[in-house]
């Protein structure tokens, strides 16, 4: 795999690669696109997309309001907090 | 001179009691971070699961807006990473929303019905509230899961007159479904407003997409803006840069908004915690049953029903509540147009002005329906007049209760016969004994003095005709 394309990859998904990490890394996807680029010669003309296995029926729920008991223990679990707003470095 | 092509995404904010996939409550105003659970604060382990009635929104708008409905919708994940979404991904529809290419049409301000094509309909979750202070942001997440529907629309609009026009008539057509109060300045209805322009006969421009717009009159005033700043830069020779710019309401332009390279590849793929949802014959009969007709056919309907002008028809078709109350109140086009006229003239005149006395509006007010048609239909039978009615109308609003049984109270009816009259007549005479003589012996002109009188203590109950002819007969 292209090292520039990793590096791409590496930044959409907020991971921070040092140089060595790079080429190892490289080298691992490479292989795994190889294996991809296999299975891409199957067939598969005619079939559906499996996005889902073992489904039946349509799953959903009533409208009705069930409040989590676990809000205020949510909060405390932040790093920093402010009343009841979670902290963090501005972003703007 | 240049066209200007407008498409826009607009969002609202279903009408659910619960978000989209957890069973926190929607609400605003609550305390920060209190309507807030482990599927919507994106912990690891957790499993959404579709709120039907948002679905069920979801299908009707589609359905209102001429979609093909999709026979198994799907759902995406859109990945980013900002803090306003605490999963770093948005759940969406990307591959099979609820429903694709439609149309609606709108009434133009040049007074033609136009259609807008709908490029697609589909349901996705809002993102929580931040509130950014010195060096820090602040997170709010009660938002975060909210039912949020967007509808996009191909660029077939052509003006910012136009855009404001549709985009208030798409207010109304949610509102009249029950599914939004698209509420532009409350933030339940968002609207991204993408504009290009070109010349006659050619090709699509370069579009730019501008945002921050809360008002309907602001994305009027946007389009103009961009039209115009386009124009320049084309005409200067210069490209237009496709890009995204955020109004700026207090300087009445668009401004660029700076836009990290590379971070609009959202990767989408299906969402693997949500099974696709197959809508049956059930689900189906259900979306017809609660499809209602739409404002702009029911405004065309009404006018010609009842002959009203065109600011009578938008005034009573506003909302669907008003436009209930005005054939309900007309009795469901039966009695025609005098009856329609007189219907919108009591809204549109006195009723407005008792609504903006008692700071009421009409839903909360005691004045129904059927008690405006009682009004009306007293005083078409001439058991009162005009005066009296509008007296009528306040003691209604003042006493919450039936115009008969008020009338009956106040002694208010009309005296219409010579036996209510006569008695009344003949107390007058007793009190003015010289000016009876004085008319007597041929001073006519003093007639008008014991009219007055008479209606006077008849507390302006006595039909002017009757007092006339029995004064006549009596003097």
């Amino acid at each position: 795999m292209d090292i520039g394309e990793l590096e791409t990859t590496a930044a959409l998904a907020q991971i921070d690669l040092g140089n060595g990490d790079l080429e190892r890394l490289g080298e691992a996807v490479s292989q795994m696109l190889a294996h991809f680029e296999k299975m891409n010669t199957v067939d598969t003309e005619g079939l559906e997309p499996t996005t889902h296995a073992l489904v039946r029926d349509n799953r959903v729920r009533a409208d009705d309001v069930t409040p989590s008991p676990l809000a205020d223990a949510m909060i405390d679990q932040a790093p920093e907090r402010e009343d009841r707003f979670f902290v963090i470095p501005n972003v703007l | 001179m240049y066209q200007t092509v407008v498409g826009l995404e607009v969002h609202i904010h279903l009408n659910t009691k619960t978000k989209a996939f957890c069973g926190c409550r929607a609400e605003f105003g609550d305390e920060p971070n209190t309507n807030v659970c482990p599927v919507c604060l994106g912990y690891p382990g957790v499993l959404p699961v579709l709120n039907q009635e948002a679905l069920v929104q979801a299908y009707l708008v589609a359905k209102a807006l001429r979609c093909e409905l999709s026979p198994r919708t799907l759902f995406d994940r859109k990945n980013y990473f900002y803090p306003d979404m605490p999963k770093n991904y948005q759940i969406t529809q990307f591959h099979d929303p609820v429903g694709r290419n439609g149309s609606v049409d709108f009434l133009s301000p040049d007074g033609t019905v136009k259609t807008v094509r709908i490029h697609d309909v589909h349901l996705e979750e809002d993102a929580g509230k931040m509130i950014h202070a010195g060096d820090m942001s602040l997170c709010d997440y009660n938002r975060a899961g909210y039912s949020l529907l967007e509808v996009v629309t191909e660029p077939d609009l052509t003006s910012g007159e136009d855009t404001e026009a549709f985009l208030q008539s798409f207010q109304r057509l949610v509102r009249y479904l029950g599914v939004s109060d698209g509420n532009m300045e409350e933030g339940s209805m968002k609207c991204d407003t993408n504009v290009s322009i070109r010349k006659a006969g050619e090709p699509l421009g370069t579009k730019v997409e501008v945002k921050n717009l809360n008002s309907t009159r602001f994305i009027k005033k946007a389009v103009e803006f961009e039209t115009k700043r386009q124009a320049t830069a084309l005409d200067g020779n210069r490209t237009i840069v496709q890009e995204t710019r955020l109004w700026n309401e207090n300087r009445d332009v668009t401004e660029s908004m700076r836009t990290k390279e590379g971070s609009l590849d959202y990767r989408y793929f299906p969402e693997p915690d949500l099974p696709p949802f197959v809508p049956d014959k059930a689900f189906l009969q259900a979306i017809d049953g609660r499809l209602v007709e739409l404002p702009l056919a029911r405004r065309t309907r009404l006018l010609t029903a009842f002959q009203l002008s065109k600011e009578q028809a938008d005034f009573v078709t506003e909302s669907r509540f008003l436009a209930d109350f005005f054939e309900t109140a007309t009795g469901t086009g039966g009695t025609g147009p005098a009856a329609g006229q007189a219907i919108a003239n009591w809204l549109m005149g006195d009723v407005q002005k008792e609504l903006n006395h008692f700071g009421l509006t009409l839903e909360a007010s005691p004045l129904t329906a059927t008690r405006l048609a009682q009004l009306q239909a007293l005083l078409d039978s001439g058991r009162i007049h005009i005066k009296i009615a509008k007296q009528l109308l306040v003691a209604i609003f003042e006493e919450d209760k039936d115009p008969e049984r008020l009338l009956k109270e106040k002694g208010w009816e009309a005296i219409t016969t010579e036996e209510q009259l006569s008695p009344i007549l003949d107390q007058v005479f007793a009190q003015h004994p010289a000016v009876v003589e004085a008319i007597r012996a041929g001073d006519v002109r003093q007639k008008g003095y014991l009219v007055g009188q008479v209606m006077q203590a008849t507390g302006g109950r006595a039909t002017p005709g009757l007092v006339n002819s029995l004064l006549a007969k009596k003097l």
